[in-house]
């Protein structure tokens, strides 16, 4: 029985530690930019794809791929920041919303019908396996603990870099206080414009890793997306720490949810768990503005 | 043309659409009863969501939500032996108590985040009616007492389409429509002005579920089989969106002309082209969002023939008294 609880909490973590990673992404980027990206879940199943199909046409490691998708989709989300979002966000408050609504989502759609048509077969997994550690009567594969270790090391970079590199200021700077940022010279459209690049990256990046444990459809990334909106609202906008924790609290119970209900019940939780904050903490865990 | 031969044509006008759409029936075959049904059940949605979508400016992404649990309370009702009367009305009791309960956690959202969270809402809804399985049937859908009501269904969806544009029209000229305009503008000064926001906001959610309960339940009563995903899929939860986006959100005509315009085009394009519907309606909201976050209704085109008829934005007020 604690056997079972113990593999429980490594499987909830890791899937948590995934969650943050990529719900990090989209708290940057709807911080800086002002604009909740619903497209983002969309990022994370291209990043899958990408990395499945270089496992499988070139034999390229899932964890060489999970570094090399990061250049890439930086330029990507770049591209897709200069060519959709900048002509959206000139417009005035009150068309921005809907505007950006519509042409996030009006993406994320294409983008999964478009996949959903041209993908053959649509559950993928990566065939990718490293010897397990057995401890005592607990086995962990030795995958998820190499994972584990990579998404730490990535959320430790990723911290230093925020905290000490002006781009990294210029983040969090421009998160706290718009105006401010622009009034102490900070080049907004371009800030805006990377870090939106930053962001998808992270979400690809955090996809390598899911096609690694977990199947890969065209239709994930909408229901992700809600996931990242619960893990934004548990942990806050723009902290780091805030992301990892709100993941792993969406981890843990989605894990421990299929484990005493079934599994059919844990696409439910990441609702409820989002409308149980609203109700007892509307300004979320660590404080956010609603 | 002054106020009241403005409203002397516009009288006749629904009048003579009134007739003709009376006596369809015995002229047109069913083919054309079907889609003029399909039609308002569109409209009803496109129409009943602006109500909170336009007006009050909150984008519910998950107003087909309420479609689908009037639908599948209404079908589980019929086949409890009830009449179809009774059968909608529990749905749509149903429905509006739903309404009620989520926009007490849902309204302490706002912007992206509402919608994102009523979007959610939709797969909360397809997952339970997955595995809810004594209740609704599970995946494998729920089925209603079978006949052939294709007449009746045409009458009721064309009514009720009628009377969601006639509420409609009656909220956006009334001191309730004021407040959510005022809620869409600002909503704290709306709130230091005296507004009860988080009641109109209850409310106007529990007015625009109720249109979309009633036309849930006719159309399981007509088609006589549901499953989760024709209720919560993603089509019937965007299409109304769309439509509502592309003929112009807050105002009467807006949905009206932009339901026409995409039902029309379903027709004539989704009969030829079997795959990517998603694809194109994804490319239409990018269109709508870049060039045209107005609608229609707000081009160069319509808007002086709108203001003409009274029926634009520039409202003018009679007895809010």
């Amino acid at each position: 029985m604690s056997v079972d609880i113990i593999q429980l909490l490594v499987g909830g973590i890791l899937l948590g530690g995934i969650y943050g990673l990529a719900a990090f992404g989209l708290s940057i980027s709807f911080g800086v930019l002002n604009i909740l990206n619903l497209a983002h879940g969309e990022f994370l199943m291209l990043g899958s794809l990408v990395s499945y199909s270089a496992f499988v046409l070139l034999g390229i490691n899932p964890f060489v791929s999970a570094v090399l998708v990061i250049p890439l989709f930086v330029v990507f989300g770049v591209g897709f920041y200069l060519l959709l979002l900048k002509p959206v966000s000139d417009k005035p408050p009150h068309q921005l919303l809907v505007a950006s609504i519509l042409v996030t989502l009006g993406i994320s759609l294409a983008i999964e019908d478009l996949t959903a048509f041209f993908w053959e077969r649509p559950v993928t997994g990566i065939a990718y396996s490293l010897p397990a550690i057995e401890l005592g009567h607990v086995v962990i594969s030795s995958l998820r603990l190499s994972i584990l270790l990579f998404i730490c090391v990535l959320a430790v970079l990723l911290q230093a870099y925020l905290k000490r590199t002006f781009v990294g200021r210029a983040i969090r700077a421009i998160t706290q206080s718009r105006e401010g940022a622009k009034i102490v010279g900070v080049p907004i459209a371009h800030i805006s414009g990377f870090t939106f690049g930053l962001g998808v990256a992270l979400a690809a990046s955090a996809g390598v890793f899911y096609v690694t444990l977990f199947t890969v459809t065209p239709v994930i990334g909408i229901p992700l997306t809600v996931k990242y909106l619960c893990v934004v609202v548990l942990g806050g906008l723009g902290s780091l720490v805030g992301s990892v924790v709100g993941g792993l609290i969406l981890g843990l119970s989605e894990v421990l949810t299929a484990y005493y209900f079934g599994a059919e019940w844990s696409p439910c939780i990441a609702f409820v768990l989002l409308i149980s904050i609203l109700i007892i903490r509307p300004s979320g865990l660590f404080g956010i503005e609603g | 043309m002054n106020r009241n031969g403005r409203r002397l044509s516009a009288l006749i006008a629904l009048a003579v659409a009134g007739v003709v759409l009376a006596l369809l029936p015995r002229v047109a075959g069913s083919y054309a009863l079907v889609w003029i049904s399909l039609l308002c059940v569109y409209l009803t949605l496109a129409a009943s969501y602006d109500i909170v979508g336009g007006y009050m400016g909150y984008m519910n992404l998950g107003h087909s939500t309420f479609f689908g649990l009037g639908a599948y309370g209404t079908a589980i009702l019929l086949n409890h032996g009830q009449p179809l009367a009774v059968a909608a009305a529990g749905g749509m009791v149903f429905t509006a108590g739903f309404a009620a309960l989520v926009s007490y956690p849902l309204f302490r959202l706002r912007g992206a985040y509402f919608a994102l969270a009523t979007f959610g809402m939709i797969s909360l809804m397809k997952v339970l009616s997955n595995n809810l399985r004594d209740l609704t049937g599970g995946s494998g859908g729920i089925s209603t007492p079978p006949g052939d009501h294709t007449i009746g269904a045409y009458y009721l969806s064309v009514l009720i389409a009628f009377a969601t544009l006639i509420v409609s029209y009656r909220v956006s000229r009334s001191r309730f429509g004021l407040a959510l305009f005022s809620i869409r503008e600002d909503e704290e000064v709306a709130r230091a002005f005296g507004t009860p926001t988080n009641l109109y906001k209850s409310l106007a959610l529990v007015i625009s579920s109720i249109p979309a309960s009633l036309i849930g339940g006719t159309y399981v009563w007509s088609v006589t089989y549901i499953s989760p995903p024709a209720v919560f899929g993603l089509e019937i939860a965007l299409s109304p969106i769309v439509m509502a986006m592309l003929g112009g959100t807050g105002t009467l005509l807006g949905p009206l002309l932009g339901a026409v315009f995409l039902t029309s085009c379903q027709e004539l394009l989704w009969t030829k082209l079997p795959y990517l519907h998603l694809t194109i309606y994804g490319m239409i909201m990018v269109l709508v969002g870049l060039f045209l976050p107005g609608g229609l209704v707000r081009t160069a085109w319509f808007r002086p023939e709108l203001d003409r008829l009274g029926l634009g934005e520039k409202i003018s007020y009679p007895d809010l008294s």
